[in-house]
């Protein structure tokens, strides 16, 4: 977590190369817009990460505070004329500041009442958009705007959404790393002892959420322009419980490991058609093995699978006593 | 100067590409996406619809296919999510690079995946009733099957203005999008017409019991109630309260109070009296007793693959089905290949083409083919097969 | 204004019944679980499938709505709980329990179908008495047994006993010679028993509906939450409550607010007094 080895800068170079060229290689318009899609639900999770994966504050509703950055988006950008880079902006802080008044009063909550809260959260935001109609279109939605050139092709605007997810992966790497992410760890392990050690619980807790309400709501304006139009039917709970498992499955406390599972996750019902008809069972099913079974998530298999192909190599260095010299040491005599 | 290497290989490949090439096109099948939600919500519709699909299809390509070519049809499920309707519809036009697309059936997602099919131009047969899924400028190469909601309301309307001569009107909606955007524009038709609701709510689909809408409505003078939601359990129980309360009101709306599950959900069969839905006259049993012709020819074909038995789904859906199949099937015969072009050109000069659901007509600025004669009203309790009498006049 | 009342009392009184299933479940496992809606709703799904489908007695459709509620109880704590309580990550089972209600949900959409299916009717009577009819009295009247019951049960049973030792000290029962591991199994076997009861009783209120399990959830746990975590009575007051809110706001106001005002009352009832009405003092976790 620390600093990057020379094996793990290779893979990142690689990995980086092959995202930034992906338009080149992408087979068609189709699996662009399925990258697009991980990409910007990685600027969601990438935040979510934070709260759920590091700070262990278990919150289902943030579809909730992704629908809030998709209509203010939508409204901002489409009716109200602003351009799409002032309204990406404010979808953002918009977000932030839903996150501040959502985390008030619920971070303070034992775990199954915070998780209630926002699962109630966000079934209030769903009520609200239907029956706001005259902002929001109510049933019948929005359209969402897209970004002015060269954003608006499909491979221009892939690149920006690679960007805000980098910017934002960026960040929350940062995060993770330093003494703050430890003090995140600390209190997802156990608040009390955190605490003792001078941690500052719940501000933590908040600015982390906070956070998480920001990338949310920046996920929600670009999910609005990439899918062209916005209806309350896109932001049901199921979501919610996607992002949930992709950071599950992917293992809290690291950041690839989400990744990997955003990716994984998003592409798979694509490529398996029985999977899509199961759908959402088949979320509940592999969150369930993966709680039962590898609680760290999947990637830890891969650790384990790694120990046994090619185990670390402990050197071990017996410190043999030197005889000869230990008998001159006894026998000296000043 | 080319190298003489670059020559051959140049050669060679021209030489493969009209061999097979040319082997290639005369087997080309012609796609057709077709975008469903078997599963989840609002599914009994899709499947219907698929059955007409299906059977149509398989009847074209026993008889030879369209123009020499066998129809390969993709069916997408998306359970209701509208992402993936989406994704569905990208998937179609730019990775399977399909000719046609059919769907999708729920409104929420037809409003997210029609503008990326034109925007891909592929051509798209809607089955969706909200009114802003056509626009002739915007989505140039989609072409509605199904009537418009806009039609299903005013049909309503009419039939408890003129019909029934009934004037304060109790609208009850759902909450859904579908029933929030209804509500609106049954309001607003009612009010072009001199109108104005005595009493107008929104319900929770979910609510458990209706009785406090009801007495409001009654208490408010109204001497109709036009419900405005596709959910059977809140129509359902709306029924219950009407019988149970001894309210002697018509029932004026959406089709889904002709829905077979209803029956089931009714304390009392008679709660089914004076019920009356927006209907069509192709599934309306005409005063001899018999269904029209065509309707008749269809409901023959599909009995075997619906169980043998009597058919318990709205026949209508089936024959919608079946009609997107054989619209595609008149453009693509007439303009003589599957260029979208053509086909547009096709489709927007058709008049009066006969399918079993209705005889549509589109024009260049009207891309809604339904025709208002096709608009009828039914009543709930005779339903038989899958279609319906005509209500009293 | 009297079906107001009686409408809200019943869907209240549901409420209160998966209140009380939490508190149960609670007692032993100090888990709350996701899945306590879900169960509910089996019962109502198993009730109406033995009694309309299978065409048996009510009162087999009665005992198959136990039976299915007390096997998904029993399913749920071997699954999801029991191998997740030794860990010492602290919520896993939050997450267990959202992955099994998920699992269920779906598989009862997937079986039963996604549209709302009749209850039948259980006690012949008439449809037109209003407010004396039977799909209100049932729920109130089974959450109110429920409730007495468990007092009944605790209060004078040796097992009742020994759930409120193990409620108490979980270690010290162990230590006494309780077998925790039987003894939650058993909980949440009467648990899933009493939610499948409730569902069956309210199943002519909201008919058989397979999606009603989260919402069964969550307002099950805003009873519970306003009523105080750990008292029965409590929970009855906190469904009566939450029902009686929602009933006379959607009357005023129409039912697009629904959520928010239900969740309005959990907000303001959680930072006044934040153990419920009726509920202990939470102890310090040191």
């Amino acid at each position: 977590m620390n600093s990057l080895t020379h094996t793990h800068k290779a893979w990142l170079l690689l990995g980086g190369l092959l995202i930034a060229t992906l338009p080149g290689w992408a087979g068609d318009q189709y699996q662009l817009h399925l990258a697009s899609l991980i990409a910007v639900y990685w600027i969601l999770i990438a935040g979510l990460n934070m709260v759920v994966g590091f700070t262990g504050q278990l919150s289902i509703g943030h579809v909730g505070l992704l629908c809030i950055g998709s209509y203010a988006f939508a409204v901002l950008a489409g009716k109200s004329g602003w351009h799409p880079a002032l309204a990406l902006v404010a979808s953002g802080v918009l977000g932030g500041v839903c996150g501040l008044a959502l985390g008030l009063p619920s971070l303070r909550l034992p775990g199954f009442y915070f998780a209630m809260a926002t699962m109630a959260f966000a079934l209030i935001v769903n009520d609200l958009v239907l029956a706001q109609v005259d902002l929001t279109g109510g049933g019948i939605g929005l359209p969402g705007p897209l970004f002015p050139a060269p954003f608006d092709s499909p491979s221009g605007f892939y690149y920006l959404v690679s960007l805000l997810a980098l910017g934002v992966t960026w960040l929350s790497w940062n995060l993770g790393r330093h003494m703050w992410g430890r003090a995140l760890i600390s209190i997802r392990d156990n608040p009390v002892a955190a605490q003792s050690v001078g941690v500052a619980v719940f501000r933590a807790k908040l600015t982390v959420f906070v956070f998480s309400g920001v990338t949310a709501g920046l996920a929600g304006a670009v999910f609005a322009s990439l899918q062209s139009y916005i209806t309350p039917d896109t932001f049901v709970f199921e979501l919610s419980l996607f992002f949930f498992v992709c950071i599950i499955i992917g293992g809290r406390g690291s950041i690839i490991g989400p990744f990997i599972g955003t990716v994984v996750l998003t592409a798979l019902p694509e490529l398996v058609a029985p999977l899509a008809k199961l759908g959402n069972f088949f979320y509940g099913l592999l969150l369930l093995v993966v709680v039962l079974v590898v609680p760290e998530g999947i990637g830890r298999v891969f650790d384990i699978i790694r120990e046994r192909l090619r185990p670390r190599v402990v050197h071990r260095e017996p410190i043999s006593p030197d005889l000869a010299r230990l008998d001159r040491a006894l026998k000296y005599k000043p | 100067m080319k190298s003489r290497f670059v020559q051959t290989t140049h050669a060679l490949l021209m030489f493969t590409a009209l061999v097979f090439g040319g082997s290639v096109l005369a087997a080309d099948p012609i796609k057709i996406g077709w975008i469903s939600s078997l599963t989840g919500a609002l599914s009994s519709a899709a499947l219907a619809e698929n059955q007409g699909v299906q059977l149509a299809v398989d009847e074209i390509n026993k008889n030879g296919g369209i123009l020499g070519r066998q129809i390969e049809l993709l069916t997408r499920d998306t359970s209701g999510d509208p992402t993936k309707a989406v994704n569905f519809a990208q998937q179609l036009a730019f990775s399977d690079k399909v000719h046609v697309v059919i769907g999708p059936v729920n409104s929420g997602e037809g409003l997210a995946a029609i503008p990326i099919l034109a925007r891909a131009g592929v051509p798209n047969i809607v089955i969706g009733s909200i009114d802003e899924l056509i626009d002739p400028q915007k989505y140039p190469r989609a072409f509605r099957v199904i009537n418009t909601n806009r039609q299903w309301i005013s049909t309503a309307n009419d039939y408890a203005l003129k019909n029934l001569k009934k004037t304060k009107i109790a609208i009850i909606a759902d909450t859904s999008g579908y029933g929030t955007a209804s509500a609106k524009t049954a309001t607003e038709l009612l009010e072009k017409a001199g109108i104005k609701p005595v009493y107008s709510v929104l319900v929770d689909p979910n609510k458990t019991d209706l009785t406090d809408e009801m007495n409001k409505a009654r208490a408010a003078g109204a001497d109709i109630v036009m419900p405005w939601s596709a959910a059977t359990g809140l129509l359902g129980r709306l029924l219950n309260a009407r019988g149970d309360m001894g309210w002697r009101v018509p029932v004026v709306g959406h089709p889904a109070l002709m829905a077979a599950q209803i029956r089931k959900l009714l304390n009392k069969p008679e709660y089914w009296e004076s019920t009356f839905a927006a209907g069509y006259h192709s599934t309306t049993f005409g005063a001899d007793g018999k269904l029209p012709q065509r309707t008749q020819q269809l409901v023959d074909k599909v009995r075997p693959k619906l169980g043998g038995g009597e058919i318990d789904v709205l026949f209508w859906w089936v024959a919608m089905g079946y009609d997107t199949v054989k619209v595609i099937e008149h453009a693509i015969k007439t303009s003589g290949s599957t260029d979208p072009v053509g086909i547009q050109k096709v489709l927007e000069s058709t008049k009066d083409f006969k399918g079993v659901f209705a005889t549509y007509s589109w024009s260049p600025t009207e891309h809604n083919g339904f025709p208002d004669s096709n608009m009828t009203v039914n009543s709930a309790n005779t339903f038989k097969d899958g279609s319906f009498k005509s209500a009293p006049k | 204004m009297l079906t107001v009342l009686i409408t809200g009392l019943a869907t209240g009184m549901l409420f209160a019944a998966v209140a009380l299933v939490y508190n149960v479940m609670y007692s032993t496992s100090k888990v709350l679980s996701v899945t306590t809606g879900h169960i509910s709703m089996l019962g109502g799904v198993f009730g109406a499938y033995a009694i309309s489908v299978l065409q048996l007695h009510w009162t087999l459709g009665l005992l198959a709505a136990v039976v299915a509620g007390g096997a998904f109880g029993a399913l749920t704590e071997l699954l999801a709980i029991r191998r997740v309580l030794n860990r010492s990550d602290e919520h896993l089972w939050l997450l267990s329990t959202l992955a099994l209600a998920t699992m269920v949900q779906q598989a009862a959409g997937l079986w039963w179908g996604t549209e709302p299916k009749p209850f039948p009717r259980l006690i012949p009577q008439d449809f037109g008495v209003g407010v004396m009819d039977q799909k209100f009295w049932l729920p109130i009247g089974m959450t109110l047994l429920m409730a007495i019951g468990l007092e009944l049960f605790y209060k004078r049973t040796m097992y009742g006993k020994v759930f409120m030792a193990m409620s108490e000290d979980a270690f010290a029962a162990q230590a006494r010679g309780i077998s925790t591991d039987r003894i939650r199994l058993m909980s949440y076997v009467l648990s899933g028993a009493l939610g499948g009861l409730a569902g069956f009783a309210a199943g002519q209120l909201t008919f058989a509906f397979f999606a009603l399990g989260l919402t069964l959830t969550l307002n099950g746990f805003i009873a519970l939450a306003v009523g105080g975590l750990g008292s029965n009575v409590g929970a009855i007051l906190g469904g009566a409550a939450l029902g009686l809110l929602n009933a006379y706001a959607s009357y005023w106001f129409g039912g697009e607010y629904q959520q928010t005002i239900a969740v309005g009352l959990l907000m303001i009832v959680l930072l006044v007094k934040p153990e419920g009405l009726l509920g202990d003092r939470q102890v310090r976790p040191v």
